[in-house]
């Protein structure tokens, strides 16, 4: 049985034919259904995983009918007109559908044949056993709203022959017009067209000389020419590439591989071949053409959506690229783990409070620009250096400390700024937070300002409580 | 051109800077009368012993912040075990969204990666961390970075840490040092100070130094020890006017009496 939150209620999404037979159906609230069976085993849903298989599905579907669609959540429509006799008849092909569906998603499934996708989506979902005539469903395969299945009802509509064998104007007038269009289509007055679903196939353009050629240039220029026409198919699949793999063969059979990947999508050539470049700049060996190369294949590995886009009179559209092409180069040549963003993490300590994600796949990430209570220091030491510090006890501002073999007169200080261990994350929680040698301490921060104007950010680890001599230790400098 | 142009402060200049040689700062950058700040468009060198590492950076990136565009700080690899702190960012006024990292091998890694990131349009500038004599930084490497900034309207700042000065064709050489804050109620320390010296200024007179402190709630820099609060910038021009020339007559006794 599956769960989703729907709305601020977690409610039943989907349930298992044991569930079924208990009397249990999707959209009733968990608590009810706990109320009623306390064992009940639940399992969050995710539509998008299903959405995932549904697709999958869809693809091995081809080997059936050339045209298949998506009927999301959980159907599929295949077109079998003249592919029936293949598999011997209607009925043995609907069975061998079904196996294959069964063996790929190990769940059941319903098939139904029509003369219509519509009926046959009808048919699938309400019809009862083997019934084949559309007319015999009830009036909720029509998929209305709440309100208007109520009317039906009330107005004595069962079937959905009732309804068939009735004028259509006025079934429009009082029950609205996308009954009557339902209607129409599952009985098949009106096709409305079905969306194939296709799987485009990976691009791949390729160019073989009748004679090698031996200048690097020249294959530059071959590649430059590939690129430009995947960008043509780029463009008319609204798509740009993040990864091209460039491969040389050589005459004597060698082959090279390159791969740029690049953080925007691109369709145009120019920095692709940009990274191209830098990347035979920064081989370890250089590109030997040798006897010169044969073939030139370029393959987009990865690509992403996008959209056509209006040209900016402006100009500002083109200054979001720029830093992307700067963050691409910078990346190639130093390593993608090299050119960062900081990122926020959720925590108070303050070494952890920022990490460092690669620029090229993580976007700018929002910061909390409100000025902090206390100021913090620019620059923060990592690890934290130890210093030898005379301080009043408990918890008194240091006096004087001692860093790198250096006495420094303490002139002004500010603090405590206390901040407690996350005892959340201590293996036994909250009891063993202020206990055992190995676990967190408190740590009180304090700014001080030496007799020479510099500011540090000085840390005493452990409370006296906590620990016998706390030790202390410089953890940052301040502007 | 009269120097009362710049808005929050006022008129008179001790020294009689030449004014050409642009007293337009950043737009959050101290604009004192003289001050010649960090101007955009052009290389700058900034020199600071390793104890005021963080007030140079705090220069630097305090400077930085008042552009909109892009930052990117060009930092050595593994040199120092010093991680910036991004709420310490947030107190300069620069939003770390804003902030491009990049780690450079080497020093000819360092240079070539700033040399990319100035080439690049939009940015607010480029901050490149270099320690040591830098070899390799010669007037011909100076120079294309120079125009590089000319040509794409970013700072370029170089900070210098621990480094002899050497001939360059940057505008401005500043020397940085922490300075002694204005303390707060109760002993606190106060807001980031710092003390810099002018080492060089292309076509200008240098020399002098300035007391900055860094004002939080408008995110520039401005003469420290004022003697009056003022609210209004536009109404404490004429004081915190006084307040420059009073700092820099003040300025020698003062450090010695801070020496002592």
């Amino acid at each position: 049985m599956l769960v989703a939150l729907v709305g601020q209620a977690r409610r039943l999404a989907a349930v298992n034919p044991a569930a079924a037979a208990l009397g249990l159906a999707p959209g009733l609230p968990l608590a009810d259904a706990r109320a009623r069976f306390p064992d009940l085993a639940a399992a969050p849903a995710d539509p998008v995983a299903d959405a995932r298989l549904l697709e999958r599905l869809a693809t091995r579907m081809a080997a059936f009918s050339p045209l298949v669609a998506l009927d999301p959540p959980d159907g599929l429509l295949l077109d079998i007109t003249g592919a029936a006799h293949l598999f011997g008849g209607e009925a043995a092909m609907a069975a061998a559908v079904v196996a294959a569906a069964v063996a790929a998603c190990g769940s059941a499934a319903r098939p139904a044949l029509a003369d219509h996708a519509a009926a046959a989506r009808a048919l699938a979902r309400f019809g009862a056993g083997a019934a084949q005539d559309v007319r015999c469903l009830p009036v909720a395969a029509l998929e209305p709203g709440e309100e208007v299945l109520a009317a039906l009802a009330s107005a004595g509509l069962v079937w959905l022959g009732d309804l068939a064998a009735r004028p259509m104007a006025p079934l429009a007038a009082r029950f609205g017009e996308g009954l009557v269009r339902a209607l129409r289509a599952i009985l098949g007055e009106v096709a409305p067209p079905l969306i194939p679903w296709r799987t485009l196939p990976p691009i791949h353009e390729e160019a073989r000389f009748a004679e090698p050629i031996a200048r690097t240039q020249d294959a530059l220029a071959v590649i430059e020419a590939l690129l430009l026409r995947a960008g043509t198919t780029l463009q008319a699949r609204a798509q740009g590439g993040r990864r091209f793999i460039v491969e040389l063969e050589r005459g004597d059979g060698l082959r090279r591989r390159l791969a740029v990947e690049t953080g925007q999508p691109t369709q145009a050539p120019a920095p692709v071949m940009r990274l191209l470049r830098e990347r035979i700049e920064t081989l370890a060996d250089p590109l030997d053409p040798g006897f010169g190369f044969d073939t030139i294949r370029l393959a987009v590995g990865r690509t992403q959506s996008l959209p056509p886009r209006q040209i900016d009179t402006a100009g500002t559209a083109a200054e979001a690229g720029d830093i992307s092409a700067l963050i691409d180069r910078l990346s190639l040549r130093l390593g993608a783990d090299a050119v960062c963003r900081l990122a926020p993490v959720d925590t108070h300590v303050p070494e952890a409070a920022q990490r460092l994600l690669p620029a090229r796949e993580a976007p700018p990430q929002a910061w909390d620009l409100a000025p902090a209570a206390l100021p913090r220091p620019l620059l923060l030491f990592d690890p934290p250096q130890p210093v030898a510090v005379i301080a009043s006890v408990p918890d008194g501002p240091p006096l004087r400390f001692r860093w790198q073999g250096q006495l420094h007169e303490v002139r002004l200080a500010e603090g405590p700024e206390r901040i407690a261990p996350e005892w959340w994350h201590a293996p036994d929680g909250q009891q063993g937070a202020a206990t055992g040698p190995g676990h967190a301490l408190s740590r009180d921060y304090y700014r001080v300002e030496d007799a020479g104007g510099r500011r540090f950010w000085l840390l005493r680890h452990g409370l006296f409580g906590e620990t016998e001599a706390p030790l202390w230790y410089v953890h940052g400098l301040c502007a | 051109m009269p120097p009362a142009q710049e808005r929050p402060c006022g008129p008179a200049d001790l020294a009689g800077f030449p004014s050409a040689a642009g007293l337009a700062g950043f737009p959050g950058a101290a604009d004192l009368a003289g001050f010649p700040g960090l101007a955009p468009a052009r290389l700058h060198e900034i020199h600071a012993e390793a104890r005021d590492w963080g007030a140079a950076l705090a220069f630097a990136l305090g400077a930085a912040g008042g552009g909109t565009g892009p930052v990117v700080l060009v930092r050595r690899q593994g040199r120092a075990a010093l991680q910036l702190c991004a709420e310490g960012l947030v107190g300069l006024g620069l939003d770390p969204a804003r902030l491009l990292l990049v780690a450079a091998r080497d020093e000819r890694a360092l240079l070539r990666a700033g040399l990319d990131a100035a080439r690049c349009p939009g940015l607010a500038a480029v901050v490149l961390e270099s320690w040591g004599p830098l070899p390799l930084y010669d007037l011909t490497a100076s120079r294309r970075l120079v125009l590089a900034a000319e040509r794409c309207g970013a700072a370029v700042l170089l900070l210098r840490g621990q480094a002899p000065p050497r001939a360059s064709a940057a505008h401005t050489r500043w020397q940085i040092r922490a300075a002694p804050s204005a303390p707060l109620a109760a002993r606190a320390p106060g807001p980031a100070a710092i003390e810099a010296e002018l080492l060089r200024l292309r076509g200008g007179p240098a020399g002098r130094r300035w007391q900055l402190e860094w004002d939080e709630t408008h995110a520039i820099f401005r003469t420290g020890q004022a003697p009056f609060p003022t609210s209004a910038g536009g109404g404490g021009a004429a004081l915190s006017g006084a307040v420059v020339s009073l700092a820099g007559l003040r300025q020698g006794p003062a450090g010695g009496r801070r020496a002592a």
